[in-house]
């Protein structure tokens, strides 16, 4: 049934998903589940099938695509539809783009009609957990399971980029593919900075004494996107997330009320509260949409935005060609459990393939041919972003300098990266969270009862 | 009504003519206490055609602005007064959606007024048992919220297409039957107090002349009731133009190979979203301009009609 | 009569009756039949849990606050309307200097009618945009830009507007009542037209002043469509939906900042569609009803007054 005008996007880069919650709630459970092995009653695929066809794809049996059409627009699934035909001549796809998934699909899955597969994603998503609830998504370790395309000595679970597969576990079983990898951190503009002589700070010291004298220039030292209080909470996640170590997130992730009383928490969010007290923030921003701010992000009135990895294709056309944007990892403070140049990053775009798809086996088919590299390549080209596949981009496909800047990130964090699952997850959880911060960016809240409410939130559950 | 029709229908220019035959001692005695109200409300009325215009102005600047100003300021100013803004937008399919609206909105608004007066006519001028439990049934309709009824309304347009694929989702009649019933309440309410206003005399005169029901129905009191079913009918052209849950609902496309049936709500949605999605704000004022103008001229050209239509409504 | 009357009436009503029953009330009394279960809105699969959404819902402080939220509406959109569009139909009738006959509008009246009505075809999706420009936050809104300019703010710290809790909700009913002005404007200004001239000649010979006229003659005579009006604003305050899914703060169809602006509709759709919840939601869809179902009698009866003919 969609809702109106909800153009506020971003919901779109909602990975769906997992569930770790369960892990720290409830161990045993997992274990449990984990030890029945992949293949549970309802909702796993036929597997009869040879190494070429592990799923017993039928070319007679068309194919049923949604393809969300957001940030990543929808051509890019086009050469993935080829490729298809190329594998299973004489097969017909019908391919649906909409931005509105939820007003076209929700009937449809309450009819037993739903598509074969679908990039379940953006502000009209279908919430990956309700659909699992009501024992609609099938259970992808098929999929883990079955050869890699461009190397059939490999299984698919083998190609995947860490984590990919955990933001896609609900109770032990993987439901989505979150295909893109994105990394959340600080934003600049190169030049600005190397203009001005700043140095893009590290620690959170730094951050505050940069800010002073950045404010002193005349511009504002930060800005975020208002209206949707999760880029703020990437920041205010991420910082609380190093201070307290992968142990904390994954106890924040589980609804754990005690991980609330974690001084981390409090040490974090009152790093960030400094941001307001000191006025460092750009006027007006707590109220602007995404396109507002990043528009002055991009127009030089303020220094540092966060945000997720799709920011530099979103702003191409805004960004001024000497702009060289730059990624930054969230600053620490002292006494951080995690390394400096540890990034938050993970796996985002969920595509499910429904339990009631007529054509199953063809829906499971098109996410492996999504995980070759000709398909990836094809993505990082046309939608300027990496895929969860490893080593899934030719060297050779030129990046951005954006995407490179958080590329390089990314490798100089090694193993050192983490992720939060809740906002998948949790979506109740979340909303709470985000009420509070933009209390607290507002100074209607303090830190203590922004930590409060976090704490709160922990018994909201959907 | 006759005597100040002029006032209704001028046209959007400044009514300017002096006043003829003016008795000065009149004049003196009517503008006590008016001159302080005078300069008021004539700078409130100002303002608020101001603040009407304004806006509008600005949504047609937008198809000329780029990304980078829709985005810094609303207050950005064009620089370049190109049009392709207009034609991304109407590639994108805007005449589409607008002639998609045009095809439904006439289907649902002759069909709504014709079932909606012959019900509220046999309710208002014949009795029956019954009578008044038909009338407050179709009335109570107009208290439930829309939204309440999707879902199960979305499986009964379904159930319809196993008749004919006509009725059902993303076709033109089916939604242009759904359109109709949720008028109905509105419909009845109004034309019903308007028959019971409409004199007898003239109806029974056609009844002893040999008519039928049937055609005294249409050939004496529809015409009779004409500007009642030009007002409620202007009524539900304006409803039925802004709907948006219900096609959002109803006139999806279920699969990549079927037509797209949405209506202007929904295409400019898509478009906004889309723009929000990947920065393409110029085609969304573009395609919110080539929405608007149509409209407006319309409107331009027929408000004496509406104005006079709404004005024979309320004179039972 | 000659002819037979039931086959007539039968004839006559049942294509509307059948219509109405199959798309209109066997849906309705479905959503009443959900509202007895816990179903997800994902499936076909649900279990029958009787009043316990009911019992939740009275629990539920989110929803109270969406409730009051729409009384409030429900009170101060109809009158805000009503009387801005009242003063603006009696300004452009009988407001202005007198003319040939004594009574007429201000200069322009034929203009400043039609351009007020312009709002009202505008499509809701248009408002959005618009007013989300209107409100912007920093000095690029509209408002806000004109502000500073005229020195009424600090340019560092703008008004919120939407995201000012303490005025969300009064940003979202301005919205409201400048679109919907024009329409009442135009209704009123023809049920003045209505009025003869000679009694607010009569009234003027008598002494009486404009503003005088107005509350002794111009609003009794027009009771009757003021009540209409009240009807249809109330309905237009009850659902709000669009806009405030739109424009307002807060993931999944607004409501924010903190619920600052949350009405029922957003909050029904965030349950149903968000939270995976139709049958909770459908309970509150219930309770919609009834509200709406007694606020309308009880306005009914209240307002009923005798008509004045003339």
């Amino acid at each position: 049934m969609g809702s109106a005008t909800e153009y506020n996007r971003r919901d779109i880069f909602k990975r769906a998903a997992a569930l770790t919650v369960m892990a720290a709630a409830g161990g045993p459970l997992v274990a449990a589940c984990a030890a029945s092995g992949g293949s549970g009653s309802g909702g796993s695929a036929p597997t009869t099938g040879s190494a070429d066809n592990p799923f017993g794809v039928k070319s007679s049996d068309p194919l049923d695509v949604v393809i969300f059409d957001g940030g990543y627009g929808a051509d890019y699934a086009k050469p993935i539809e080829d490729i298809y035909k190329r594998s299973y001549a004489g097969s017909t796809i019908s391919q649906l783009a909409t931005q509105d998934i939820s007003g076209k699909l929700q009937p449809r899955f309450n009819a037993g009609n739903p598509p074969d597969v679908i990039d379940d994603s953006g502000a009209q998503q279908m919430k990956i957990d309700v659909l699992q609830k009501a024992g609609q998504l099938t259970d992808l370790t098929v999929l883990l399971d079955a050869p890699y395309r461009d190397d059939p000595s490999k299984k698919i679970r083998d190609v995947l980029l860490p984590g990919t597969i955990d933001q896609g576990t609900i109770a032990g079983k993987m439901y989505s593919l979150n295909y893109v990898y994105t990394v959340y951190g600080l934003w600049y503009s190169n030049k600005l900075f190397t203009e001005k002589g700043w140095t893009p700070p590290k620690t959170w010291d730094d951050f505050v004494s940069l800010s002073a004298t950045i404010k002193q220039a005349g511009i504002a030292p930060f800005c975020h996107q208002g209206k949707y209080p999760y880029y703020a909470n990437f920041m205010i996640m991420g910082m609380i997330a190093k201070q307290g170590g992968p142990d904390l997130v994954a106890r924040i992730d589980a609804l754990d009320p005690a991980a609330w009383d974690d001084p981390a928490v409090l040490a974090g969010i009152s790093a960030f509260y400094e941001i307001m007290q000191k006025d460092y923030l750009l006027p007006g921003t707590n109220g602007m949409t995404h396109t507002e701010s990043q528009t002055a992000w991009c127009q030089g009135k303020a220094a540092f935005i966060p945000c997720g990895s799709w920011l530099e294709n979103e702003m191409i056309k805004i960004t001024p060609a000497d702009f060289d944007m730059a990624f930054l990892p969230f600053p620490v403070l002292a006494g951080a459990k995690m390394p400096q140049n540890a990034v938050q990053a993970g796996a985002g775009e969920p595509f499910v393939v429904p339990t009631k798809a007529r054509n199953q086996a063809g829906g499971l088919e098109f996410l492996r041919v999504m995980l070759t590299k000709e398909a990836s390549g094809k993505f990082a080209s046309t939608a300027n972003s990496l895929t969860v596949l490893k080593d899934g981009v030719d060297p050779s496909v030129p990046l951005k300098p954006g995407t490179k800047s958080s590329a390089a990130a990314v490798t100089a964090a090694g193993a050192a990266t983490f992720n939060y699952t809740y906002r998948d997850l949790q979506t109740a959880y979340d909303l709470a969270l985000q009420n509070a911060t933009n209390e607290l960016v507002n100074s209607r809240m303090t830190p203590q009862q922004w930590v409060a409410a976090g704490k709160a939130a922990t018994s909201s559950k959907v | 009504m006759t005597t100040n029709a002029d006032l209704t229908t001028e046209v959007p220019a400044p009514r300017d003519h002096p006043a003829p035959a003016r008795k000065p001692a009149r004049e003196q005695r009517f503008a006590d206490g008016g001159g302080v109200l005078n300069v008021f409300s004539h700078g409130f009325l100002a303002l608020w055609a101001v603040m009407i215009i304004g806006p509008l102005v600005w949504i047609v600047l937008g198809s000329f602005k780029t990304d980078a100003q829709i985005g810094g300021s609303a207050w950005a100013w064009p620089a370049h007064w190109g049009f392709s803004a207009f034609s991304y937008a109407w590639h994108q399919g805007i005449a589409h959606y607008f002639a998609n609206t045009l095809i439904v909105l006439v289907g649902s608004v002759t069909l709504t007024m014709l079932l909606g007066s012959m019900a509220a006519y046999v309710l208002a001028r014949y009795a029956f048992p019954g009578n008044r439990i038909i009338y407050f049934f179709f009335v109570a309709g107009a208290m439930f919220p829309v939204y309440l009824a999707l879902v199960p309304l979305f499986f009964m347009v379904k159930n319809l297409g196993q008749i004919s694929p006509l009725l059902g989702l993303n076709s033109y009649l089916g939604l242009i039957l759904v359109y109709v019933a949720y008028s109905l309440p509105f419909t009845v309410f109004f034309m019903y107090s308007f028959f019971r206003s409409l004199p007898t005399a003239v109806h029974e005169a056609a009844m002893i002349d040999g008519c039928s029901h049937t055609r005294a129905f249409f050939q004496v009191m529809v015409p009779m009731a004409k500007s009642g079913l030009i007002s409620v009918g202007i009524f539900n052209v304006l409803g039925q133009w802004n709907q948006y849950l219900l096609p959002v609902t109803l006139m999806q496309q279920q699969h990549g190979g079927d037509p797209d049936h949405s209506v202007l709500t929904q295409g400019l949605i898509n478009l906004a979203q889309q723009s929000g999605y990947a920065s393409n704000f110029p085609a969304l004022f573009a395609g919110m301009t080539i929405a608007m103008l149509p409209v407006l001229v319309v409107y331009l050209s027929f408000q004496r009609q509406v104005q006079a239509g709404l004005t024979s409504a309320t004179l039972k | 009569m000659r002819h037979r009357k039931y086959p007539f009436i039968v004839g006559f009503l049942i294509i509307p009756i059948v219509l109405y029953l199959v798309l209109v009330i066997w849906p309705y009394l479905q959503t009443f039949g959900y509202s007895l279960t816990d179903w997800s809105g994902a499936s076909q699969t649900m279990h029958f849990v009787g009043l316990r959404n009911y019992t939740q819902l009275f629990g539920d402080s989110v929803f109270r606050t969406a409730l009051l939220h729409n009384l409030l509406l429900l009170v101060l959109l109809p009158i805000a309307t009503i009387l801005l569009s009242l003063f603006f139909a009696f300004m452009l009738n009988v407001g202005g200097r007198g003319g040939t006959g004594g009574v007429q509008g201000v200069r322009g009246a034929g203009f400043y009618k039609v351009i007020f009505f312009f709002p009202q075809v505008l499509s809701v999706a248009i408002l959005s945009v618009l007013f989300q420009a209107v409100y912007r936050t920093d000095q690029g809104g509209l408002l806000n830009g004109v502000l500073v300019k005229l020195g009424l703010e600090n340019a560092n710290h703008p008004w919120q507007w939407l995201a000012d809790p303490n005025l969300a909700l009064w940003c979202v009913m301005g919205v409201l009542v400048w679109s919907g002005v024009g329409f009442y404007l135009v209704l009123f200004s023809a049920a003045m037209q209505s009025i003869p001239k000679d009694i607010y000649e009569a009234a003027l010979l008598d002494g009486a002043k404009r503003t005088q006229t107005f509350f002794t003659i111009t609003l009794p005579l027009l009771w009757e469509t003021v009540q209409t009006a009240w009807v249809y604003l109330a309905i237009a305050a009850m659902d709000a939906f669009a806009l405030v899914s739109t424009m307002t703060q807060g993931a999944y169809y607004g409501g924010g900042p903190n619920y600052h602006s949350e009405v029922m509709s957003t909050y029904l759709m965030r349950n149903f569609i968000t939270f995976g919840k139709a049958g909770y939601a459908c309970a509150m869809g219930v309770v919609i009803f009834f509200i709406t179902l007694i606020l309308s009698v009880v306005s009914l009866r209240v307002t009923r007054r005798e008509r004045i003919e003339y």
